[in-house]
Order: structure tokens, then C-alpha cells, then sequence
């Protein structure tokens, strides 16, 4: 192993030991926890508020007995074949004298979107809202009622229905598994990059770094420190996806074997699980592999910069006033790949795998809704590239930034600085 | 000695306008001790960081270790910086093979080595005790054990005495001379001059960013006139005929420089007067004297200086 590299893995191993072997690491991987926690009671909460509101809602038809029947086999009929939403329940009312269909919609309780009385040829609707989709729902099933009356009892069609889940994945589909590469990668370098902003202010905090600069090259002690967090992150990545896969394997346990048989013998013997039906247009291996590939490059990367950026403050304060403009360029970088996400093929795609900083994240999602696969080697050097070009520059700044002991942070001075004082000398020399 | 183990020719550093440090050269032999010596802010750290590559000098350039780049030698070199700093939270076997695995030292071996040297130093009881636990002399010793654990060839310490007691400060003097032994070359700066005067072969003094005087300790010594100090039998006032012009009593003794060639027809002078000798001592002064003798001498020049530019200037 040549000395650079040595060097690189003694600072590595230093970093990685020292973040993993502390008890404020646990809290850290098991942040995540904490995140789904939230976000399951959310759910829960969103959508038990959207029960209780589905049960309340209703359509009201007051209808003489006559229609009863009718009504209630057209919206059989009906309310499945329409896409979308399903209409509100339907309630039917006998007509009587002095019912009234505002009263009706107004009547405590329960939502009623609207009510429909009078005779079907020329019915009353009253909707909650004008030009909903309750009322044009009424307005149908009357019309529905109409038309079975005079053209009296049809058979229905015998389609065959033919699914399309082996021949391939919707491009809808696809857009959602690249979107989710998307977003878990930009939550994964948030996480763990981000942390990069403030490693090198602990060595200039504690003078560590005079050592570090006097025995080992700055490239190292830069590129070790984005390996040893990059161990980090690969051991935080691994945890997770273990505890996935464990929680996975029992899941399959605690479900009953009949149950699943029953079901595949529903679904048809040959039909796979639904969520293996789902896949990415380069295929799972490939995909995962590639995601994991560039949320390395986009670690790398993002670490880079923030490594650079970081070692130019010295507290605490500076490095969370740095941590924001950061967070927000993050962020940017998100908001480009999820755009390019959903809209593959398009200018702004290209643009966004181009950009360096969003290149991992917008090829993530790329390699979801497009099987070309050369691509990604060049995807992969070029970011590579990027990686080179910022560490050199982030070193060069700290370089002459910091370690000289200069309190000038205008870099550009530094040299004018020099200029200056020599040509004061040779002017104070010429006056001798 | 003609191998040279460090050779540093003509560094300056700007920091900003301020020439921190002017023209300055040094020449190490290969097996010396060397002392680095100066008032507090005259350049002497920013000299060794520059000789060392930790710093590029605005001009002027560094050889180590016979005209190796101070880069390429890195695994051959040890360094105490003036700022000391230990990863609090390592245990002090741990970092010191840290500091030697820096320097290319296998782990393993570190830890031993960090066992045997703390041993020696009077530490074994904090071996692994975390760096934070430990008192600030404890922890520069620590680290001054880390700067050499991997036997190099040369040893660079900045300030190294400032901060241990008494025994500490012997116990690393013991430790500069083994190390001498073992055949490294080691170079410190210091501004007491206690130190310097004892273990150093030679040494440069540096003020107002340049090199004032290089030379042995003997030489350095020399540049003052030697001083005696005579205390006469009687008490005649009439002595002081007899005594150069500078001669000043304190009490019964009197005291004065003397010149190399003057001591002799002084003595015969004082044994013909019948004056008698209750005392006399003829010593060269301290390296002490001599350093401030010529930190003076600079400051006056300085000052000197900037009273011409301000008739100068007003002149004009």
C-alpha cells in the first residue's frame, strides 16, 4: 500500500472509530426510527380523519317507491366502473308530500353533497357545491334508470380481461421507483454528509491539525475523513436495510401460508406478488446497484464541498450558519432531480444529470425509467471527476486559508498582501 | 559533522504586509542537538513550520535529512507543535500509535512502543486513560511521546519546556540526550535559556524575524566581554585607579568587564598594589546575558531606525 493510501486509512480509521463508538451514535442510527414513528402516526391520523369523513358523507335520492329498485341496481352498476374517487353512499327516500331536498341536504349529522327529488325525467339537485361531481353522479343515475327502462334488459358484455403485469412496468410506476431513489438518497446524504461540515473544525478546535498537517499530506487527511464518514454512512445504510430485511422475513412468518396460497390461486397460479410485478426499466440488480453506486458519488461529492466549506469556520456558531445555506443547496439539488424524475427524457432531466451536484441523484432516477446502462459509466466518471476537482480545490482553500494562521479570510488579498509589502520594500530600498 | 539534517536557505514569510520572518537560514548538523532561540513573537515557529513544508514560504526553500523535500521525508521526521493537541477523547496509548501510524508506524507496534515510553516517563499510570482525564503537562508528554515513537532521524520540538514542572522538564532532557544517542538529530526552540545552554551543540538566535547569531553556545557566550568580580583586603578608594574605567562597587566588590588579553596585567597590577585578594572571579557571562545582549542590540537598531525615517520624514 503506497504511503498515501496508508496514511488515508490511518485518518479514516481515527474518524470512523471515533464517531461509531460512542453512545450518541446509537441515538443517531436509530434517528430514523423516530422519523417513521411520526410519519406512521401521521398516516394513521390522516387516515382515520379521511374514514370518519368517507362514513359521514351521502348522495340523498327522494324517489317514489316505484324508482327504489332501479335506482339501487344502476348504482351498482355504476359506482365501480367510474374512475376515480367512488361517489358518497346513496341513500334512498321515499318521496313524500312535504319532504324538502334543501332540508334534506341540511339536515345535521352526516355531509350530504347532494339531493336529487322530483320525478327522474326532470329531477331537482341540489349539490353543496356548485357543478360537483355528486350532483353530475345523480344526474347519471337518473338518465341510467331512463335509458334501462326504454330499451328494456340487455345482457351485459363477457369481456376477458387480460393483465399487462408480466409484459412490463407503467412509465407511472417507474416515475415513482426513481422518485424514490431520488428521495432516498437526497434523505441519506442529508443525514450523513451534511455531518461533514463540522469534522475538521474539531481537529482546528483541539490543534489536532498541526499534526495532522506536519506528518501526512492535507489530500489524505481530507479524503480520509470522507472515507471514514463514508464508512459511517455504509454501516448506517447496512443496519437499515438488515433491520428491512429481518422485519421482511418475519412479516412472512406471521402471514398464514393458506391465506397466501388462497390468494395466489385468486391472482392466478402463475401471477407473481404484486410488488415484484413493479420493477425499474434496467432491472432490481442493476438498479440497486447503480443507486447505490451514486448515492456514494453523491456523498462524495456533497461531502466534499461541505468538508471545504467547513474547514473554513473554526466555532460552533460558524459552522451552524454555514449548515444552513448548505441545507438549502441540498435542497435545491433535490427539487431539480425530483423535477427530472418526473419528467424523464425532457430538457430539464439532461440538465439535471449534467449538473454535477444533482448528476447522482437525477441518474438514480434515470436508471429507473430507462434501460440504457453504458450511460452510466460516463454518468459515473464524471462525477468522479467532480469528486477530484473539489477535493483539490477544497484542500488548495484550506491551505492557504487556515493553516498559515492567516486571520485574512479574503483569499483574494493574500497574494496583493505580498505584493504590497514588497514593493514597499523596494521602495523603502530605492529611497536608502 | 559535515552531513547536514536540515538546510534551509533564505525563508521569508509575509503575513500580509508584517514580514514575519526575513531571510532566515539554518543549518543543522546530523547528530547535534540544535536550539532555536528568541523572544516571544520573532518568527521561530513559523521558521520550523516552514523548514518543515507545513507552511510555503514566500520565498527561500528547505532541504531535510540531506537534501530531501521536507514532504518526501515526512515518515523520517518527528514534530511537536507550539499549539499542543491530542484527541480528547483517545486513550494516550491510542494516540500516541495514532500519531505514529501517521508517520507510518504499524498500530501494533505503536502501542507497545506508547507502553515502554510511558513507562519510562514516569506515565504508567495513565497508559489508558483518556487524553481529557489527564492534566496539561501529562498530555504534552504524552504527545511529545507520539512525536517520537516512530525513531526518527529528525526530532522538531517547539517549545517543548514550556508548561512541565521541574521534573518533567529534566525527565525530557534526559529523553533529547537518548534520543542524541540513538543517532537523531533534534532541533527545538525555546526562549529559556537554562535549556538551551545545557543541551545544545549549537544554536541560532532569531529576533525581529531574522537570524541574529548562529554559532555554539561557547560562541554566543563570547560575545560579551568576560566579568570579574574583586573584592579587596582593604578598603582604599585609591583602587579604583587601578581598575578600568567601568568599574562600579557594590558593597566591598568591585565589578567591571574585562577584555580576552587584559586579564593578566590586571592580576599583576592587583598583586603588585598590595591591595589583596579576599575574592575574584573571572567568568564569562551566562547565555542568558548574551541573548538579551543582542535582542537589545536589535531593538536599538530598530529603534534606531525609525528615529532616522521620523527626522527624515519631517525633514522632507
Amino acid at each position: 500500500m503506497s504511503p498515501f493510501l496508508r496514511t488515508l486509512f490511518v485518518i479514516a480509521r481515527r474518524d470512523f472509530l471515533s464517531i461509531v463508538a460512542t453512545p450518541t451514535f446509537l441515538l443517531f442510527l436509530l434517528a430514523p426510527l423516530f422519523m417513521i414513528g411520526m410519519g406512521a402516526l401521521g398516516g394513521v391520523g390522516a387516515s382515520q380523519l379521511a374514514d370518519s369523513a368517507r362514513g359521514a358523507g351521502r348522495l340523498v335520492v327522494i324517489a317514489d317507491p316505484g324508482d327504489m329498485e332501479a335506482l339501487r341496481d344502476a348504482d351498482d352498476r355504476l359506482r365501480d366502473a367510474l374512475p376515480g374517487d367512488r361517489p358518497a353512499a346513496l341513500e334512498l327516500r321515499i318521496a313524500a308530500a312535504n319532504t324538502d331536498p334543501v332540508a334534506v341536504a341540511q339536515e345535521k349529522g352526516r355531509d350530504t353533497y347532494a339531493v336529487m327529488s322530483g320525478s327522474l325525467a326532470a329531477p331537482r339537485i341540489v349539490e353543496r357545491e356548485a357543478g360537483s361531481r355528486s350532483g353530475r353522479y345523480l344526474a347519471l343515475l337518473a338518465t341510467e334508470v331512463l335509458r334501462n327502462r326504454a330499451a328494456g334488459a340487455i345482457a351485459p358484455a363477457a369481456p376477458r380481461f387480460e393483465s399487462l403485469t408480466r409484459g412490463g412496468t407503467s412509465i407511472a410506476a417507474q416515475q415513482s421507483i426513481g422518485f424514490g431513489a431520488v428521495f432516498v438518497i437526497f434523505l441519506l446524504t442529508l443525514l450523513l454528509a451534511g455531518q461533514s461540515v463540522g469534522m475538521l473544525a474539531e481537529e482546528k478546535g483541539n490543534k489536532v491539525i498541526e499534526i495532522l498537517a506536519a506528518a501526512v499530506p492535507l489530500e489524505s487527511v481530507f479524503l480520509g475523513k470522507l472515507l471514514g464518514l463514508l464508512g459511517v454512512a455504509i454501516l448506517f445504510i447496512a443496519f437499515w436495510t438488515a433491520m428491512a430485511v429481518g422485519g421482511g422475513l418475519i412479516a412472512m412468518t406471521q402471514i398464514d401460508p393458506a391465506a397466501m396460497a388462497q390468494a395466489g390461486a385468486a391472482a392466478g397460479a402463475s401471477a407473481p406478488p404484486a410488488v415484484l410485478a413493479v420493477a425499474p426499466a434496467t432491472g432490481w440488480p442493476f438498479f440497486i446497484g447503480m443507486s447505490f453506486l451514486y448515492f456514494v458519488m453523491a456523498f462524495l461529492l456533497l461531502g466534499a464541498v461541505f468538508l471545504g466549506v467547513g474547514a473554513q469556520a473554526s466555532t460552533v456558531r460558524e459552522i451552524q450558519m454555514l449548515s444552513l445555506p448548505i441545507t438549502i443547496f441540498q435542497v435545491a439539488m433535490f427539487s431539480l432531480s425530483t423535477a427530472a424524475a418526473n419528467a424523464p427524457g425532457s430538457g430539464l432531466a439532461t440538465i439535471a444529470q449534467i449538473i454535477p451536484f444533482s448528476s447522482p441523484l437525477a441518474m438514480a432516477a434515470r436508471a429507473a425509467t430507462d434501460d440504457a446502462k453504458a450511460v452510466h459509466l460516463l454518468a459515473l466518471g464524471w462525477q468522479a471527476i467532480w469528486v477530484a476537482l473539489v477535493v483539490y480545490l477544497s484542500v488548495r482553500l484550506f491551505r492557504s486559508g487556515v493553516l498559515s494562521g492567516r486571520s485574512d479570510w479574503r483569499f483574494w488579498k493574500r497574494s496583493a498582501g505580498v505584493a504590497t509589502a514588497a514593493a514597499t520594500a523596494a521602495d523603502a530600498a530605492a529611497r536608502r | 559533522m559535515s552531513e547536514l539534517s536540515v538546510e534551509a536557505k533564505g525563508l521569508t514569510k509575509y503575513f500580509g504586509a508584517f514580514k514575519a520572518v526575513d531571510h532566515v537560514s539554518l543549518e543543522v548538523p546530523t547528530g547535534s542537538i540544535y536550539g532555536v532561540l528568541g523572544p516571544n513573537g520573532a518568527g521561530k515557529t513559523t521558521s520550523l513550520r516552514m523548514m518543515l513544508g507545513i507552511v510555503d514560504p514566500d520565498s527561500g526553500e528547505s532541504r531535510l535529512l540531506g537534501g530531501h523535500t521536507p514532504q518526501s521525508v515526512r515518515h523520517r521526521v518527528g514534530y511537536l507543535p507550539e499549539e499542543r493537541g491530542l484527541y480528547p477523547g483517545m486513550k494516550a496509548r491510542e494516540a500516541i500509535a495514532f500519531m505514529g501510524a501517521l508517520r507510518g508506524l504499524e498500530w501494533a507496534e505503536g502501542r507497545r512502543r506508547a507502553a515502554t515510553f510511558m513507562t519510562e516517563l514516569g506515565l504508567e499510570r495513565v497508559i489508558d486513560e483518556k487524553i481529557r482525564k489527564m492534566s496539561k503537562g501529562m498530555a504534552q508528554m504524552v504527545q511529545l511521546i507520539g512525536s517520537i515513537v516512530h525513531a526518527p532521524d529528525l526530532i522538531v520540538l517547539d517549545e517543548p519546556f514550556s508548561g512541565l514542572d521541574p521534573v518533567n522538564q529534566e525527565r525530557l532532557e534526559t529523553l533529547v540526550r537518548r534520543e542524541r544517542e540513538r543517532g537523531a538529530t533534534i532541533l527545538f526552540s525555546t526562549h529559556v535559556m537554562a535549556h538551551a545552554e545545557r543541551l545544545c551543540d549549537r544554536i541560532a538566535i532569531i529576533a525581529r524575524s531574522a537570524r541574529r547569531f548562529e554559532g555554539t553556545v561557547d560562541a554566543a557566550r563570547a560575545l560579551l566581554p568576560m566579568q570579574v568580580r574583586y573584592t579587596p583586603r582593604t578598603d582604599d578608594p585609591a583602587l579604583a585607579a587601578l581598575l578600568p574605567a567601568g568599574a562600579e562597587r557594590r558593597g566591598d566588590a568591585w565589578q567591571f568587564p574585562i577584555q580576552d588579553d587584559a586579564v593578566e596585567p590586571l592580576l599583576a597590577r592587583i598583586t603588585a598594589s598590595g591591595h589583596g585578594v579576599a575574592g575574584l572571579s573571572i567568568v564569562r557571562p551566562a547565555l542568558h546575558d548574551a541573548f538579551v545582549h543582542i535582542v537589545r542590540q536589535v531593538d536599538a537598531g530598530f529603534d534606531a531606525d525609525a528615529h532616522a525615517d521620523a527626522i527624515e520624514e519631517s525633514a522632507a
